[in-house]
């Protein structure tokens, strides 16, 4: 199995790396460190404490708080809650929805109809870091892009469990339970 | 005296019970065949690795000479087939080049003909030629014949051949081989169902006699059918060298070790890259038929499709799909079923889990849930003339989920370079009519074949270089084409900013611009093989904007032959969105510049005719104020990007240099500029949960939803309860609330 230098590693996540190496990386068999390397280069580059137990997206982060909590947590600090509720939930919303909303992005015949279609743009309300895109018809749920089993992956692939392990279980519905 | 019988031999045993047997040991053990052990991997490596080269050499040697001998341009030109070595049961032990969807569907086709007990009756012979394509008993859609024969070695079947080739007509109801229009399964065309079409290797009579009278261009379609023979018989040949050389012993247990090895290195795949858990990934098709010139009165009709997928890995790395919210069945040609969505995923992994062992393993490392009885992946319980005309249609709009989810667990393990952000569209152009010979021609031009690639974690997809269902892209030599249909090509640029807009930008596709010449009139259908018109793709992965919509564009009776003679500029390019340039360029009778996909032409096309045919780029990933400034102003010097998008899109402040001839951002302007938006970004959004209170509202009062909508939303609700259920349960709607 190949092992890759870290700052070799980092180089291709800044997209650093010349094409050519990027190909043979590709091609080879995978580095099975690579998930250490990767965490660790990230916690690096975030400010906050907390150690990352999964990079979700590049700008979110379920991190381990100190009374074991695991929580989805933003790169500038923003957190958005238990990592088992989807964190569009504590995310802010901007939805184009009528042709004038949709002009900024698509016009004319690059415009879709907006009897069909809702644009939904999730930011971060720390940043303003535009997190995601979702573009469904109105009456869609947003969706949870992914819920990780946390403990199953670093109790049996990693080996090294987590402390207070946790259900395995979406706990969106249960919020929007709570709501009026 | 007692009389002993000899336990059953796996020479002995009827096919049909190896195949019950192995079916047992692989859910006993977890392992194909029981092979818990890779006997001859573990003690010859090198020769293992040798022979598993060797097979994949024959199959790629089947699929060169099958190509040669085939006829359409679809083979002969873009490759676009595939053949397979198989055991006897059916599992592909190694593929060609071609389309990686295959495998899984000769694999079903070949195990049909074992369940259905064709050992006895019609009896499997050597030299028999078998072929399907009846989407009922497990093809795909029917303009792709899967032939098969048997390979049998001192008496025994000990392997299977197979091939496929999509065929430039089938006979479906209107010409061509997209038969996004076929209404019900009887106008799906030519049928050939699980039958014996030959033997000694030859095809019989009467198979020809069929293809020339159900058929609109049969010296093509026997010609792709010789092809198949040929590569399939090839195959055959090779294989029965390779058995004297290796010993047939060797051979049985080898093939079979390659099969399991495929399913673990899918499992290996996936445990070494992914992250245990449940993706989800909603998507949506249109096809928006209403008004149009459409076949029967229920195809009068809009459709959005709900595509929806949940992925879950377990602690095992086994993959669950589910397709549970899926629509209802369509009065068009795009419904598929459960056998070929199955089959389908095998392209899905070829690109996104395992390259090196393509062969039936793969689909043994994941579970495919039942779709819901009804729907568009599933139709045949509630109706069973349901048309699959052109299957692929929403299943590669579905597997194109996969990509994304599959990208994100990617990510998230640290495996950037593997990241794929979600995929374009497979818009087609087919061309009906009097050919520059003089003779009848129906047939696909390959444009669609050569998509712009998705982003990837740390780079833009390539352009033009990537396709969803084949992992050869190739859309062919724009010269060839002119030799196959009465067009002349006037442009094939890279269309600006068709590949959304993101922190990395997916490949850019191209725009085909074609003027009609040499027929005395042809039709075009630009048609449906995965497409979006009236929504955006579901694919703002990391906060990228999705890709636009597939618009048409054509103009009849023209004034381009006056054009021409006077030298004046012609039609090369799209231009904007807004103020198309063949508007501008061009004075004809019929003149649409934005027309809703699909659609088949309402009169014929003349000499000087102008098409302008879209293909899509892939998706992008990433806030789209987080591109390289630098790489914003290298696509602007390209025209790859548009100024309006470099600076309202991507808040990029670049001026042209007119000495250097290029683009140069303003860094610290850039960064200014960049800073408001992300601030105007915050002032005009709110909280998710102000938002999902007015939301659901509008929800419950269906406000601004097109019948289309709700259409889609009664549908999937109905035929999956539990996922009606959550639904409301978000929307916190009444428990016996319809849309």
């Amino acid at each position: 199995m190949p092992e890759y230098d870290i700052g070799e590693i980092e180089k291709l996540i800044d997209g650093e790396l010349a094409w050519p190496r990027v190909q043979e990386i590709m091609k080879g068999a995978k580095d099975v460190d690579r998930f250490e390397k990767w965490v660790k280069i990230l916690q690096g580059r975030v400010s906050w404490p907390e150690p990352i137990l999964l990079p979700l997206t590049p700008s979110l982060f379920i991190v381990q708080k100190e009374n074991n909590e695991r929580v989805v947590k933003c790169k500038c600090g923003q957190e958005f809650g238990d990592y088992r509720v989807n964190w569009k939930l504590s995310a802010s919303i901007y939805v184009r929805e009528s042709e004038e909303d949709f002009k900024e992005i698509y016009r004319g015949s690059e415009q879709p109809d907006p009897a069909w279609t809702q644009l939904r743009e999730y930011s971060c309300p720390g940043c303003g870091t535009q997190l995601e895109v979702e573009a469904v018809p109105r009456g869609t749920p947003p969706d949870f892009d992914f819920l990780p089993d946390l403990d199953t992956f670093y109790k049996e692939w990693l080996g090294r469990p987590l402390p207070d392990e946790q259900e395995f279980t979406d706990k969106t519905l249960e919020t929007v339970g709570k709501w009026s | 005296m007692t009389t002993e019988t000899a336990p059953p031999t796996e020479k002995s045993m009827p096919i049909k019970d190896l195949l019950a047997t192995n079916d047992e040991l692989f859910a006993k053990t977890g392992y194909l065949f029981g092979l818990k052990d890779l006997k001859h991997k573990q003690e010859d490596p090198g020769g293992y690795e040798a022979v598993w080269q060797i097979l994949l050499n024959i199959c790629n040697t089947g699929w060169d000479v099958g190509c040669r001998v085939s006829s359409s341009a679809i083979a002969v030109e873009g490759g676009d087939a595939l053949w397979a070595l198989h055991l006897p049961t059916g599992e592909a032990v190694a593929v060609s080049r071609g389309i990686t969807a295959h495998p899984g569907l000769l694999s079903h086709f070949v195990r049909q003909l074992i369940e259905e007990g064709y050992e006895d009756n019609p009896g499997i012979n050597p030299g028999d030629i078998f072929e399907n394509n009846d989407p009922h008993y497990g093809g795909i859609h029917p303009v792709d014949f899967d032939t098969a024969v048997p390979i049998i070695y001192e008496g025994e079947l000990v392997a299977w051949a197979s091939g496929v080739t999509h065929v430039m007509d089938s006979g479906y109801i209107l010409p061509g081989s997209i038969g996004f229009m076929n209404p019900d399964s009887f106008a799906d065309g030519m049928p050939v169902t699980m039958e014996k079409i030959g033997e000694n290797d030859q095809l019989h009579p009467w198979y020809a006699m069929r293809v020339k009278s159900r058929t609109r261009v049969p010296d093509s379609v026997m010609g792709d059918a010789r092809g198949r023979l040929a590569g399939c018989l090839t195959i055959r040949n090779k294989v029965i060298e390779a058995i004297d050389k290796y010993g047939l012993e060797y051979f049985k247990d080898v093939m079979k070790e390659y099969v399991e090895d495929g399913r673990r290195y899918a499992v290996t795949r996936v445990k070494n890259q992914a992250i245990p858990g449940r993706l989800r990934k909603s998507n949506f098709k249109d096809l928006a038929m209403k008004g149009k010139r459409v076949i029967m009165p229920n195809q009068d009709v809009d459709i959005l499709f709900n595509l929806p997928l949940e992925m879950n890995i377990d602690k095992d790395a086994h993959v669950d799909f589910s397709l549970s919210g899926a629509s209802g069945w369509v009065p068009f040609g795009q419904n598929i079923t459960p056998p070929a969505v199955k089959s389908a995923l095998l392209n899905a992994y070829s690109h996104m889990v395992g390259f090196d062992m393509t062969n039936w393993g793969p689909a043994a490392a994941w579970t495919l849930e039942d779709p819901p009885e009804g729907s568009w992946a599933n139709p045949y319980p509630v109706n069973y003339y349901a048309s699959a005309g052109v299957a692929w249609a929403p299943a590669v709009m579905w597997m194109s989920s996969l990509y994304e989810a599959f990208g994100r667990a990617y990510f998230m393990r640290g495996y950037i370079e593997e990241v794929a952000a979600g995929a374009a569209t497979t818009l087609t152009a087919e061309f009906s009519g009097i050919g520059q010979y003089g003779t009848y021609v129906a047939g696909l031009s390959l444009e669609q074949a050569s998509n712009g690639a998705p982003a990837r974690g740390m780079a833009d997809g390539e352009n033009s270089a990537w396709c969803i269902y084949t992992p050869n892209a190739d859309f062919g030599n724009a010269e060839v084409t002119e030799l196959w249909y009465p067009i002349v090509y006037l442009g094939r640029n890279v269309q600006p900013d068709s590949g959304g807009y993101g922190t990395f930008r997916g490949g850019l596709g191209h725009t085909a611009v074609w003027m009609v010449k040499n027929t005395p009139g042809i039709e075009y259908q630009c048609g449906c093989a995965g497409m979006r018109s009236k929504v955006l793709a579901n694919h703002g992965m990391y906060g990228a904007y999705p890709g636009w919509p597939d618009r048409g564009s054509y103009a009849h009776d023209t004034n381009l032959k006056e054009l021409i003679e006077k030298q004046q500029p012609l039609v090369h390019e799209r231009g904007d969105p807004e103020d198309p340039i063949m508007a501008n360029i061009l004075t004809a009778k019929v003149l649409e510049t934005n027309i809703i996909t699909p659609f088949i032409t309402p009169e014929l096309l003349q000499e000087y005719d102008v098409i302008m045919h879209p293909i899509s780029g892939a998706q992008a990933l990433g806030d789209p104020l987080e591109r390289d400034p630098a790489e914003v102003a290298l696509d602007l010097t390209k025209g790859w990007t548009r100024e309006r998008i470099a600076s309202d899109v991507h808040g990029v402040v670049a001026s042209y240099d007119e000495a250097a001839k290029e683009y140069k951002a303003d860094e610290a302007a850039t960064e200014k500029k960049r800073d408001d938006m992300r601030q105007a970004r915050k002032d005009r959004s709110v909280p998710f949960k102000e938002w999902w209170a007015q939301e659901r509202e509008k929800v419950q009062a269906k406000e601004n939803m097109d019948p289309a909508v709700l259409d889609m939303w009664r549908s999937s609700m109905e035929l999956s309860p539990g996922y009606g259920a959550e639904l409301r349960a978000f929307w916190k709607l009444p428990e016996d609330f319809t849309f």
